[in-house]
């Protein structure tokens, strides 16, 4: 786990993810046995909400599983956890594959248009949108000034084509 | 007669990956529906971005390739920027990838980034 939360960018995407109190309770987590959820928060001393928060959270993203047992004298169930952050890779892989998407269609966007900026208020408009407003900003009346995206564009592209490397696409 | 491909390095590594026990080099070419040579100049790109590996292999006393896809580790750090973890992931916000100003907050630190690389 430690060295898992060493990696700065799978500690950035569990921060994300389960938010400080769930890395909290990772960091603590007593050793991969199989624990309820109040033996979790006793062991960590970390709030029961937050502790199945955490555990749900991370159930949705196949990160941790449970098995439930039933105490035949009082009928309850008991849900006992198990963090699987082996398949850590693949949870971070799906997300990469969704993002990969939405950077394309970022880009061909940026390639396809010109865009005008309002340097007082910043706000950047396409050609067309500059157009209907004659280059002055719609929300402080100052006039626009070509926006160059090269260098958003270009690093965009890169960081596409070393995703794509990374997840093994052509 | 297969159809017309858009990118036949693209159509070569779908076919490869789709055989996980591997495809031979000779059979590669038929399905792609191109000539031997041009598929060897298909299959040595592929090797050269790492995406696929080769092992010798001899078919009737032939020599060919076994073609397989390269087991690569995932690198998570392709979802930051910087520091910056790219703002889609955990985003529960409709999504309007066009005007995002998070993510355009994001792609301004990818090009800060890369220009310290290269600096």
């Amino acid at each position: 786990m430690e060295e898992l939360l060493s990696n700065k960018a799978i500690r950035a995407y569990l921060l994300r993810i389960i938010g400080d109190e769930g890395l909290d309770l990772l960091s603590k987590y007593p050793d991969n046995n199989e624990y309820s959820d109040e033996e979790l928060a006793a062991k960590t001393g970390i709030n029961l909400n937050s502790v199945r928060h955490t555990l749900y959270t991370l159930y949705e993203k196949r990160l941790a599983e449970y098995r439930r047992i039933k105490n035949n004298e009082t009928g309850w169930l008991t849900y006992l956890w198990q963090l699987r952050m082996d398949t850590i890779y693949d949870s971070i892989r799906g997300d990469l594959e969704r993002v990969l998407d939405k950077l394309q269609a970022r880009a061909r966007f940026e390639e396809e248009n010109d865009f005008y900026i309002c340097k007082s208020c910043g706000i950047i408009c396409t050609f067309n949108q500059a157009i209907d407003v004659n280059f002055i900003c719609p929300d402080c009346d100052q006039q626009m000034a070509h926006f160059d995206n090269e260098m958003l564009l270009r690093a965009l592209k890169k960081r596409i084509t070393t995703m794509k490397l990374t997840l093994g696409h052509a | 007669m297969s159809e017309p491909m858009n990118n036949p390095i693209e159509e070569a590594l779908k076919v490869i990956q789709s055989k996980p026990e591997g495809i031979l080099q000779s059979e590669l070419w038929k399905i792609l529906d191109v000539d031997s040579r041009k598929c060897s100049r298909i299959v040595k790109k592929l090797l050269d971005t790492g995406l696929i590996e080769r092992t010798e292999f001899k078919k009737e006393g032939i020599k060919t390739y076994v073609l397989t896809v390269s087991k690569r580790p995932l690198d998570p750090a392709q979802i930051l920027a910087g520091e910056d973890l790219i703002p889609c992931i955990g985003c529960e916000d409709e999504c309007n990838v066009i005007e995002c100003n998070r993510l355009m907050d994001w792609m301004y630190q990818l090009a800060i980034a890369e220009a310290e690389e290269t600096a």
